[in-house]
This record gives C-alpha cells, sequence and structure tokens, in this order.
C-alpha cells in the first residue's frame, strides 16, 4: 500500500501530523492557567484553567459576590464567557477525538474531519463569545476593582483553532473518496497506541509535567505570584545557597542529619541477613511462623501509627512510665519523646523495628533455595554452627545483600519525611531535620519555592547520578545490572 | 486396623522416649545455650512488635478512670466499648474515615485495572512505538521533580484541596506494571493466539483470559496499593492545606496526637456530647489511643489472611532486583 502512494496522499499524511500537533498543543492549553483564554478580568482567578473555567460556574465566579451585587459585572457576561469556555472545552474534546480518528483507515480519517471542522467551529464561536464577553467587561464602572484585561493568550489560541479548521478543510479536498462498503478499520498498532494514549498523557502529566516546575528555581517567586520575565533572576537561587551563611549553616546541618542517618542504616544493613539466618536456626516451625508473622506486621502501619505507639509506650503517661511509677522506680513518669538525645540512634532503632522483619524475608527466601547437600556434606567434614552459616549461608546471601546494599547507596538522600515529621518537636528540632523534611517545611511551610526548587532539582540530578553509578559498579563486579 | 488404649499409650511412650533420648545424646552444652539464646531474642523481638498493640488495646477497652491512672498495664479491666462509641460523634473523624475509605477502595481499584492493561498492552510486540512508550513509563521511577515542583504542578491542574488528586496520581505505578508485564509475560502464548484465531478483539482477550489468568499478581498489587493508601499520610497534609474535611484518618491521627491534653473543645464541634461519662472518655489520652486503634484495626485484621501474597509481593520484585 506504501508505494502506491499518490502524491496528494503523501501530502494528506504529511499535514495530518500539523494537525494532531495544533490538536495537542490545544489540549495542552486547556488545562494550563498561564495560558487560559478565558481570563478576561483581574477578580478571576490566576490559578484557573479553561477546563475549570468551563466545567465549573461556581469556580470561575468564586470572587464575583461583590461585583455582582454592585452591579459592576453583569451576571450575564459571566454567564457568556462560562457557555464560550464550555464550547470550547467540548470543541477540544471534539478535535481529540478526531485526531485519533485520523490514525484509521479513510473512512474513519472521514469522520474525523467533520468532527473536527465541526469542533474548530465551536471553538471559534466561543472564542468570539469570550471576546464579546470582554467587551462588556471593560465597560465596567469600577475599572480598579474588577481590573478588565485582555487575555494574553487569546490571539494565540485563537489562530491555533484556525488553523486545525483551515487544514481540516485541505484534508477534506485532500483524501481519496471511500468505497461504499468499506468498514471503519485502524491498523492494529495504532488501535494498541490509542489504548496506551490515556496513561502516556498521564505519565507526562504526572510526573513529566512536574520538570517544568523546575524554572521556578530561576525566578524570584513567592507564593500567589505570577511568573514573569521581570522576576528572572538567573542563578541568584544557586549562590544563595553556597553564600548566605544562614543558609548555608542550615544546609550543612541538614546534609549531616541526612547523611549521618542513612550512613547508620547502611553500616547496618547486613542486620536483617543476620535475622534471617538466626531466624532459620530455629526448628521449631509453629514458632518460626509466628515470629515472622508478627516481626513483618510493623512494617504495615504508617509512621503516624508508629509515632502513636511511640506514645503509648514511651509518653509521661505511657506503659513504660505507669509501669515504672507502679514499681516505684520512678517517683514520676517523664515522656522519653521530649529528650532530644541520640536522635539518630533513636531514628534508627524505630527504624529498624518497624523494617527488619519485612526485610529480612527476601534473605529468608534465599536461605531456602540453598542446596541442603552443602550443609550435609559440611557436617560430615565436621563443621559446626557458626562455621556452616559463615562459610555456607552468607556467602550464598552476598548477591542480594550487594544490590539491596547499592540501591541504598543511591537513595542515600532520601531518608522520606515521614517519620522525621512525626517525631520531630522542639528538643530534637536540629538533629531531626532530613533533607526531605527541610525542603518541606521550607517550601510548603514558608513559603520559600525558588530556594526548595533548587534544593530538590539538586537532589534529584544527585539521585540519578548515585543510581546510575551504582548501577554501574554492579555491573562492573556481578555483570548484572540493578535497574 | 483397631489398636487398643494399651497399644497406643505404649506407642506415644515410646516415641517419646526416643525423642528425648535422640535430643539429650545429640545436643552438646553450646547448642543448647545457643538453642536458648536464639529462641529468647526472637522471643522478646517478637513481643516487642505485639506488645504495643496490645497495650494500645487493653487501654481503650478499660475502665476509663483506671486508664488514666495509669493501672492498666497487662490486663483490661472493666471492659467497655464506650470509647469507640463516642467516637462516632467526632464528625471531622468519621468524615477522614470516610475519606480513607474512599481513597484506599477507589485509588486501589483503578491502579489495580490500569496496570493490568498497561501491562498487558506492553506485551503486544505489534504497538506502535512500543519500547519507547515502554520506556517512557518505567524510566519514571527512577527520578522526582522533587516534592516542590509536584506541589506547584498540582496547584496549577486545580488539584489541590481535592479529593483526585489522592487518585488520579496514583493510577499509573511503574513499579506494579513491572510486575504485572512479567507475571503476563509468563502466560503461554498459544492461550492467546488459539483465542484470536477465533475472532477474540484484544479487549476481548485481556477481559476474558489475561485478567482471570493473572489474578494472583493482581491480587499482590492490589494488596499493596491498598495499605500504600490506608497509610498515606503526606499527601493530606501537603495538598489539603484549605480543605480539612478532606483528610485522611492518618493525617487526623497525627494532629490529635500533636493536639494538648483536652480535646473537649474539639468534641464540641461534634455535635451533643453532654454526658459526663462521653466527656471524660475524650479526655486527651484515651482519645489518641482510640483514634490509634481504629486507625490500625484495618491493617491488623486484613494482615494475617493475606500475608501470603505479601510476602510473594517482595519475591516479585527480589526477582526483578
Amino acid at each position: 500500500m506504501d508505494k502506491s502512494k499518490t502524491a496528494r496522499e503523501q501530502a494528506s499524511d504529511k499535514l495530518y501530523y500539523l494537525v494532531r500537533i495544533a490538536i495537542l498543543l490545544s489540549v495542552v492549553f486547556l488545562f494550563v492557567p498561564a495560558l487560559n483564554p478565558s481570563r478576561i478580568c483581574g477578580l478571576i482567578n490566576k490559578n484557573l484553567s479553561l477546563f475549570t473555567s468551563g466545567i465549573a460556574y461556581n469556580t470561575l465566579t468564586a470572587d464575583f459576590g461583590r461585583a455582582f451585587k454592585k452591579g459592576w459585572v453583569l451576571k450575564s457576561s459571566m454567564q457568556i464567557l462560562y457557555a464560550s469556555s464550555l464550547a470550547i472545552c467540548l470543541g477540544i474534546a471534539a478535535n481529540a477525538a478526531s485526531g485519533c480518528m485520523s490514525l484509521g483507515n479513510i473512512k474513519f480519517k472521514k469522520l474525523g474531519n467533520l468532527i473536527a471542522v465541526i469542533g474548530s467551529i465551536v471553538e471559534l464561536a466561543g472564542m468570539a463569545g469570550i471576546y464579546v464577553a470582554y467587551g462588556q467587561v471593560a465597560l465596567t464602572e469600577k475599572p480598579k476593582k474588577v481590573e478588565p484585561m485582555f487575555p494574553g493568550s487569546f490571539w494565540f489560541v485563537a489562530v491555533i483553532f484556525a488553523l486545525i479548521l483551515i487544514t481540516t478543510i485541505i484534508q477534506i479536498v485532500l483524501l481519496a473518496k471511500s468505497e461504499k462498503e468499506e468498514k471503519f478499520e485502524m491498523e492494529t498498532r495504532f488501535k494498541l497506541f490509542l489504548m496506551f494514549l490515556p496513561f502516556i498523557a498521564l505519565v507526562a502529566v504526572f510526573s513529566y509535567l512536574p520538570l517544568w516546575g523546575w524554572r521556578y528555581a530561576f525566578f524570584d517567586y513567592k507564593v500567589g505570584d505570577t511568573l514573569s520575565m521581570e522576576k528572572f533572576v538567573g542563578l541568584k537561587w544557586f549562590k544563595e545557597l553556597i553564600k548566605n551563611p544562614a543558609t548555608v549553616r542550615d544546609i550543612v546541618n541538614v546534609l549531616k542529619n541526612t547523611l549521618a542517618m542513612s550512613g547508620i542504616g547502611i553500616a547496618t544493613s547486613w542486620l536483617p541477613m543476620a535475622f534471617a539466618i538466626f531466624l532459620c536456626e530455629m526448628k521449631n516451625m509453629k514458632f518460626r511462623r509466628f515470629v515472622q508473622t508478627f516481626t513483618t506486621v510493623p512494617n504495615f502501619i504508617s509512621w503516624v501509627l508508629v509515632y502513636a505507639i511511640a506514645f503509648c509506650i514511651f509518653s509521661t503517661d505511657g506503659f513504660l512510665s505507669s509501669f515504672l511509677v507502679n514499681l516505684g522506680v520512678w517517683d514520676e513518669g517523664k515522656n522519653l519523646l521530649m529528650d532530644g538525645s541520640h536522635t539518630w540512634l533513636k531514628m534508627w532503632a524505630w527504624g529498624t523495628w518497624k523494617g527488619i522483619g519485612w526485610s529480612a524475608i527476601i534473605y529468608i527466601a534465599a536461605i531456602s533455595g540453598i542446596d541442603q547437600q552443602l550443609y550435609e556434606a559440611a557436617t560430615v567434614d565436621g563443621a559446626g554452627r557458626f562455621q556452616k552459616m559463615w562459610n555456607i549461608t552468607v556467602p550464598s546471601l552476598i548477591p542480594t545483600f550487594f544490590v539491596l546494599l547499592l540501591m541504598a547507596v543511591a537513595n542515600i538522600l532520601s531518608n522520606g519525611m515521614d517519620q522525621y515529621l512525626v517525631f520531630k518537636n522542639s528538643t530534637n528540632t536540629t538533629s531531626i531535620m532530613v533533607l526531605d523534611l527541610y525542603v518541606y517545611e521550607l517550601g510548603i511551610g514558608k513559603g520559600s519555592i525558588p530556594l526548595t526548587t533548587v534544593v530538590s532539582m539538586l537532589k534529584s540530578i544527585i539521585s540519578v547520578v548515585l543510581l546510575f553509578g551504582a548501577n554501574g559498579i554492579s555491573k562492573l563486579i556481578r555483570g548484572e545490572s540493578i535497574i | 486396623m483397631a489398636k487398643t488404649a494399651q497399644e497406643k499409650a505404649d506407642l506415644r511412650a515410646e516415641k517419646l522416649y526416643k525423642k528425648t533420648h535422640k535430643r539429650k545424646y545429640r545436643l552438646k552444652p553450646g547448642d543448647i545455650i545457643f538453642e536458648v539464646i536464639n529462641y529468647l531474642i526472637f522471643g522478646l523481638f517478637t513481643l516487642a512488635c505485639i506488645f504495643p498493640f496490645y497495650y494500645l488495646f487493653i487501654n481503650t477497652i478499660s475502665d476509663n478512670d483506671m486508664v488514666l491512672k495509669g493501672t492498666i498495664n497487662f490486663i483490661p479491666r472493666g471492659i467497655h466499648l464506650g470509647n469507640y462509641t463516642a467516637l462516632l460523634n467526632v464528625s471531622d473523624l468519621s468524615s477522614a474515615f470516610l475519606v480513607s475509605v474512599a481513597r484506599t477502595i477507589l485509588g486501589t481499584a483503578l491502579m489495580v485495572v490500569a496496570s493490568a492493561l498497561i501491562g498487558y498492552l506492553v506485551t503486544k510486540q505489534e504497538m506502535w512505538g512500543r519500547k519507547f512508550w515502554y520506556r517512557f513509563l518505567v524510566i519514571t521511577m527512577y527520578f522526582n521533580a522533587g516534592i516542590i515542583p509536584v506541589f506547584l504542578n498540582m496547584q496549577m491542574l486545580g488539584l489541590t484541596n481535592s479529593f483526585w488528586v489522592y487518585i488520579i496520581p496514583g493510577i499509573v505505578a511503574p513499579y506494579n506494571i513491572i510486575l504485572v508485564k512479567t507475571y503476563i509475560e509468563s502466560i503461554p502464548g498459544e492461550l492467546e493466539e488459539s483465542a484470536a484465531i477465533d475472532g477474540a478483539t484484544y479487549m476481548t482477550i485481556f477481559r476474558r483470559i489475561i485478567w482471570p489468568l493473572s489474578k494472583p499478581i493482581l491480587a499482590t498489587i492490589a494488596i499493596f496499593g491498598a495499605v500504600g493508601h490506608w497509610n498515606s499520610f503526606t499527601d493530606s497534609l501537603i495538598y489539603m492545606q484549605s480543605a480539612p474535611n478532606l483528610y485522611t484518618l492518618q493525617h487526623r491521627l497525627y494532629i490529635y496526637l500533636n493536639q494538648a491534653s483536652n480535646l473537649k473543645s474539639l468534641m464540641q464541634s461534634g455535635g451533643s456530647v453532654s454526658d459526663a461519662a462521653i466527656q471524660s472518655a475524650l479526655s486527651g489520652k484515651i482519645i489518641k489511643y482510640t483514634i490509634s486503634m481504629v486507625t490500625v484495626i484495618p491493617i491488623l485484621l486484613v494482615y494475617p489472611f493475606l500475608q501470603r501474597y505479601f510476602e510473594e509481593g517482595i519475591m516479585l520484585g527480589a526477582v526483578k532486583g
């Protein structure tokens, strides 16, 4: 079929790429607030996307209570705006559908073109509606309060819609007639791709789009501001990270905590292996099963609940205090959670309590896979219990251990924030503050967006480098990759 | 063959004799010491894992005055369920409970269906750009824009202070997709082929063959997903800053744990709390314990029955390395 394509069909195929890109663009700005063509006055929330303004009238007019009451803005103009936005949303949906249909056979393409024409006409009508609404709002008595403004993206969006309309009409002219009995058909590879497309979109939006947020690292930005080129500050925040003494002190302290706690974790990462080895020395299967079941439970409760457990055992009126007071050892209850000493070790202990049973499972499974004949042979040769452990069990567990160790090294900067957040209190703040928690408190709590974006960015990059480094080492030593 | 009671007893005695004597002769003193210490350490650690839950539990069902005096340490006394019924009066708790249940069910269901479908689709060699899209998806496991850029992204999408932020970002879970894909690849291809010859479409094959056959792995990822949703706490903390009615149960628990000892003022918002007994029940420590218990019960109830799936899950992960 490819060979028999006429020049006409080839032109049509090429033109379709243009249409698809235009449609993709229109879908993108449906969700990007900065490109919302329906933001015709300052009263409309800056963070509102075209999609939201076309779906939720109440959100669109959330700040208009006073303006409506005093008659600054007519309700009807906002209704026009809402209807227009809705029309654009529907039009874009139609266009998206037609874009998918353009992957099918000629009959599919024809239907798609029809839908695209209708869709883009609806869109352009919507744009006209927005223009009308703007004309009405601009006549307001109180321009200072209402702040009418012509949406900056208006013409850009309108041009794209017009482009879709024109190219689709050309397509209709270019397309050959389909035979009457032809059915709607699509090549399998595109059919499968279209089934996959929604998920690709989700990944793009939630995993790749945030990378676009890294631009905040180069701007002077406060919560609620808009980004404009005037606020571009280049590498100011990167320099701040190295030069501002207060920030440097914070960062050094935070890194010290992060590396220390990760370091303790890595230094004791052999514990689950030891746990598994000694557990497997127990001959009583019932008891073994019992231990295994109950030591894995803590892994499945959240850190908040771990803190709740800590609270019920170690707080002023918790188990330990009331037990020791009843015995007469202590005169009164003590709140051990409010004690700021040895924080690193305590955090390690909680992490171990929560995780060791679970981490051991993988080793237990590995141990049960070891050939029993090795042990029998060793017994015949007169090896003792510990000799067998050290010379048979441990070497067969080392590969697993090595992989987990490398992963731990790759994650050295990411100890998560849940644990440290819940255990944080006034006495241990300085020694519990890890990188993730610091970023959270500074960014979300204090609204220092650019600086924390810089830190997030550096952390992400270092983590990826570490991961690939670890992978390289693994390949070098074991000839196997870990990712 | 029937045996008389006497014969049976003899047999048993003989067995016992053999057993004990075998032990006696085989075990060296060093072994005995090792065994004792080994059992002791594991026993103690297991106790350390169970006891806090038990302690929490007996303190929520025992007589409140005794609990407040700190006399309930090992044995529950004056058992009643008043604390649990009193919690029903606290409206923000019941809403948090509903939010947590809703996100656990909906989030897990969508994640499982999506993982199964994606896992199936990426095994199809004939898909357009299969390798590229699969990598596009899986590579997201290894990088992360960071908490602040992600937050700003959610804000831009209008997902902050919305229930959907719990659900939608979690639908595509790359790690689970890898697990499902690996599993589906182990299903004999002939099954699919014969169905295709009979004219089944991809969706039919997915529904009738792939879905039923991959149930074991789907059960595993469902359980991990559900536990993750139930335990999730930071997303509520970060994204729900001005929507307290959408806090998850874990987030509520965190707030209660950090509250000063007297919570009565909070209770008033929950409606009619006039009964003095209920008021005392809701005082500081006990309400913290009771909410903790409510939050942990689902996990404790579910875990023993589903332990097998949990363990299978970690082993599947290990195979992938």
